[in-house]
C-alpha cells in the first residue's frame, strides 16, 4: 500500500573511532569519532523510491549499509515493515535480508571475477533455497536475465564478468538482486560509474521491476539531476546530518535549507540559454571527526547569527511533508 | 584568427591484439580566444587526441596520419628539443585528467609551480615564487598557500593549484582534461567559475574535455562531440543544444537528465560504444544508430561543414533520410 513506511529511522547513528597513532594512545586521550551517520530520521514510504543525496562524505553511504545492518548502528532504531530490526539476531536477520537488498556503485568489485554469470545469480537461490531442482533453478535464471535486458540469456549465462561490458555487469548485479524478490533496495549510487548513453537503460529495469514487484528504493546519488528525474521524496545530507526533506519537486524548486539552495543552484544544467550555475557558498565541506557546533554548516552559511553556533537546528516539518533543520527557514 | 589547425589526425596504440585506433582521423580548428568543449563517451578518444597534441602519448601511442598546426606551424615533425623549448607548457599547456592526485606529497606546491617556472624560463627561484603567488590568486588561492604541501589542500584547492601550474608560463592555449570530473558540484560550479573568469581576463583559447554536457553547456562557446575515435559534430554551443544534427548528439542530448526540467523518463542509447581494435565499417554510430541505412553500414560519412562552422559526418546530410 502506498503512504505506509515501510522504513522508518529514527535518530540513526554510526560513528567509526579514528584509528589513533602510538602517541596518543600512550597518552591515553580521548577516543575520536567520525560521525558518519549523526541523529538521522526519516521515513521512506511503500513502493516509492527515495532520494539521499549530498556532497562526498557527508554519510550517505553509511546510513544505506546501517539501515540494512550491513554495518551495525552506534544508536538508533530502524523499523523495516513495522519491526525494530536493530534487536534481530544474526538468523532473524539473515532471513530479514532476503527482503532487503543493496545495488553497489562499482560493478567491477560487486561481481566475483571467476564466477561465471550463471553461477553469480543462482548463488542467492542456492543460498536461500529457492529452488527445488536444478532445472528450476536454470528457469529462474534466465527469466531474471530477460527482465534486465540481456538478451537472450544464453549468450550471457557462461560469460565471466570480465567479459562483459560496465552496463551488462551493472545488469547482472540487478538482476541477482532482484531474484530474490526483495521489497526494499538501497542502490548506492548504481550508475555513477556508467556511461550517460547507458544510465538511463540499467535505471529502467530497476525501475520496471519495481513496479512489477513492487520494490521500494532507498536511491543514493551526489547527482540531483538524476534525483530530480527518478526520485519521489528525497533527503539532502550534509555531515551526517539531514538537513532538509521534502517531495523532490520541493527540493528542486523550492528549497528552504541555505545549502539547499547553494546545492540546486550549483548544478549545470544542460542548456546554455538558461543561467550559469553558480557557486553562492565558498569552501568545502569540512572534516566529520569535529564538526561544527550547533548547526554545522553555520561557518559558511551567509544568513547565520549568534544561535546557529550555539544551537543544533531541529529538523521539523514547515510544511506539509516539507522538513528543514536550520533556525532560519521558517 | 586560427590558433590551432587538426588535420585527419590519425593515432593508435599498438598492443597484443593490434592497434586500437584511438583517433581516427580528426579535423578540428580553434580560433583564438575560443572556449571549445570535447565532450564524449568514455575511451572514445578524448585524452589520447590531448596527448596527441602535447605530444605526450605513452610509448605504444604513435601519431600514423595526419597534421597538427599550432599558429600555421605543424608540430607533428617538429624537433623534441625544439618543441620541448618553445611549445610545451610555454605555448600550449595541459592539465591532466586525475591531476589532482598528479601533485608531488614531499613537495610544497608553491616550489612546484616555481620549478615549472624556473625550467622552462631563466628566472631566479624568487621571482618564480613571486609568479607562483601571483598565479594563485588569479585560480582563487591565498597566496600565501603556496607554502602548502598538496595533502593541506582540499581536492578543490589542488585542482586549482593544478590549473595554476598550467598558466606559469603563459601560454596561449591550454586543454584541461576533465577538470571537475571528480568534484562535488559547489567546487566544480567554483571551479568552472574560476576558468571562465580566467579565460576573461587572459584570453586564453582553450579545450575543456568532460563527458558531461551540462559543464559544456555552461562554459564553452563551441562544442565537438566524439564518438568512437571520430569527431561526428562540431558547432556553437547553442546550435549544439537546438540543432544537432547528428543522431548522436540528439541522443547524447536526451539521455541527459537537467534539473530544470520536469521529472520525465530518462532515454537511453541501445547497444554501447564499440571496441577500438575493430571499429565498425561504414559510420562507427550506425549499429547504435535508429536512423541506420544501408549506406551507413558500408561507407563512412564524410566530415561535412553544414553551416557557418556547424560540421558534421551524418549520410543523413547527404542521402536523405
Ligand atoms: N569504515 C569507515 N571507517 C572510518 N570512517 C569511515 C568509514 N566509512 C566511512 N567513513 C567516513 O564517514 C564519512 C561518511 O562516509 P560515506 O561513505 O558514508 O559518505 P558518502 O556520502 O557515501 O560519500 P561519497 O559520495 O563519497 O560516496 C566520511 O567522512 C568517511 O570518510
Ligand atoms: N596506452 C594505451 N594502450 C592501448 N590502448 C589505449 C591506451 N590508452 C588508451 N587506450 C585506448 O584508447 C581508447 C581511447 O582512450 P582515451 O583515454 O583517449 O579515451 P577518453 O575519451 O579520454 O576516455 P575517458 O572519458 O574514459 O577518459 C580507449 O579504447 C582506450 O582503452
Ligand atoms: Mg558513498
Ligand atoms: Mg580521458
Amino acid at each position: 500500500m502506498k503512504g505506509e513506511a515501510e522504513l522508518k529511522v529514527v535518530n540513526l547513528r554510526k560513528w567509526f573511532p579514528v584509528r589513533r597513532g602510538i602517541v596518543s594512545t600512550l597518552l591515553s586521550r580521548k577516543t575520536e569519532y567520525v560521525k558518519a551517520v549523526d541523529g538521522v530520521s526519516f521515513e521512506v514510504r511503500k513502493g516509492e523510491v527515495f532520494g539521499l543525496a549530498g556532497e562526498s562524505g557527508c554519510g550517505k553511504t553509511t546510513t544505506g549499509k546501517t539501515v540494512l545492518r550491513l554495518l551495525e548502528p552506534t544508536g538508533g532504531e530502524i523499523y523495516f515493515e513495522g519491526r525494530d530490526i536493530t534487536a534481530l539476531n544474526k538468523a532473524e536477520m539473515k532471513q530479514m535480508r532476503r527482503k532487503m537488498q543493496i545495488i553497489y556503485q562499482d560493478p567491477y568489485q560487486s561481481l566475483n571475477p571467476r564466477m561465471t554469470v550463471f553461477d553469480i545469480i543462482s548463488e542467492p537461490i542456492n543460498v536461500h533455497r529457492l529452488s527445488d531442482s536444478p532445472a528450476e533453478t536454470e528457469e529462474i535464471v534466465h527469466k531474471s536475465l530477460e527482465d534486465v535486458e540481456l538478451i537472450p540469456a544464453e549468450d550471457f549465462v557462461f560469460r565471466f564478468p570480465h567479459e562483459l561490458s560496465g552496463g551488462q555487469r551493472q545488469r547482472v548485479a540487478v538482476a541477482r538482486t532482484i531474484i530474490l524478490q526483495p521489497s526494499f533496495i538501497v542502490a548506492d549510487e548504481p550508475i555513477s560509474m556508467l556511461d550517460v548513453s547507458i544510465r538511463a537503460g540499467i535505471l529502467k529495469v530497476m525501475l520496471q521491476t519495481k513496479e512489477a514487484q513492487d520494490i521500494t528504493y532507498i536511491f543514493i546519488t551526489h547527482d540531483l539531476a538524476y534525483a530530480r528525474h527518478i526520485c519521489h521524496r528525497g533527503a539532502i545530507m550534509y555531515l551526517g546530518k539531514i538537513v532538509e526533506l521534502a517531495s523532490m519537486d520541493n527540493l528542486v524548486n523550492n528549497p528552504l535549507h541555505p545549502y539547499t539552495i547553494a546545492l540546486m543552484m550549483a548544478v549545470p544544467v544542460p542548456d546554455p540559454t538558461l543561467g550559469k550555475a553558480r557557486a553562492v557558498i565558498s569552501g568545502e565541506v569540512p572534516t566529520p571527526i569535529n564538526p561544527p557546533s550547533g548547526c554545522r554548516f553555520h561557518p559558511r552559511c551567509s544568513k547565520a547569527t549568534d544561535i546557529c553556533s550555539r544551537q543544533e537546528p531541529e529538523l521539523v516539518e514547515v510544511s506539509g511533508g516539507h522538513f528543514v533543520a536550520c533556525h532560519h527557514a521558517h | 584568427m586560427t590558433i590551432l589547425e587538426v588535420q585527419d589526425l590519425k593515432t593508435y596504440y599498438s598492443t597484443l591484439k593490434g592497434d586500437v585506433k584511438a583517433v581516427d582521423g580528426v579535423r578540428l580548428q580553434m580560433e583564438k580566444g575560443e572556449s571549445l568543449g570535447l565532450v564524449g563517451e568514455s575511451g572514445c578518444g578524448k585524452t589520447t587526441l590531448a596527448l596527441a597534441i602535447m605530444r605526450l602519448l605513452p610509448w605504444n601511442g604513435r601519431i600514423v596520419g595526419g597534421k597538427i598546426l599550432l599558429n600555421d606551424v605543424d608540430i607533428v615533425g617538429l624537433d623534441e628539443a625544439i618543441f620541448d623549448k618553445d611549445y610545451r607548457w610555454k605555448r600550449m599547456a595541459y592539465v591532466f585528467q586525475g591531476a589532482m592526485n598528479a601533485l608531488n606529497p614531499v613537495f610544497k606546491v608553491g616550489d612546484q609551480i616555481a620549478e615549472a617556472i624556473t625550467i622552462h624560463e631563466d628566472v631566479a627561484k624568487r621571482e618564480a615564487l613571486d609568479r607562483a603567488r601571483e598565479l594563485f590568486s588569479l585560480v582563487g588561492i591565498d597566496p600565501g598557500r603556496i607554502t602548502s604541501y598538496p595533502h593541506e589542500l582540499s581536492g578543490g584547492m589542488k585542482q586549482r593549484a593544478m590549473i595554476a601550474m598550467a598558466l606559469a608560463c603563459n601560454p596561449d592555449f591550454i586543454i584541461a582534461d576533465e577538470p571537475t570530473t571528480a568534484l562535488d558540484v559547489i567546487v566544480q560550479a567554483q571551479t568552472l567559475e574560476v576558468i571562465n573568469e580566467l579565460q576573461k581576463k587572459l584570453g586564453i583559447t582553450m579545450m575543456l574535455i568532460t563527458h558531461d554536457l551540462s559543464v559544456v553547456a555552461q562554459t564553452c562557446t563551441t562544442c565537438a562531440i566524439m564518438y568512437a575515435g571520430n569527431l561526428v559534430e562540431y558547432a556553437d554551443i547553442d546550435t549544439t543544444f537546438s540543432d544537432p544534427v547528428h543522431p548522436y548528439t540528439q541522443a547524447l542530448i536526451s539521455a541527459f537528465p537537467s534539473i530544470k526540467e520536469d521529472r520525465r523518463e530518462l532515454i537511453s542509447i541501445s547497444g554501447v560504444p564499440p571496441n577500438l581494435l575493430n571499429p565498425p565499417t561504414g559510420c562507427r554510430f550506425n549499429p547504435r544508430c535508429p536512423h541506420r541505412m544501408d549506406i551507413c553500414t558500408k561507407e563512412k560519412p564524410e566530415y561535412l561543414e553544414i553551416g557557418d562552422r556547424h560540421f558534421a559526418a551524418c549520410h543523413l546530410l547527404t542521402n536523405g533520410g
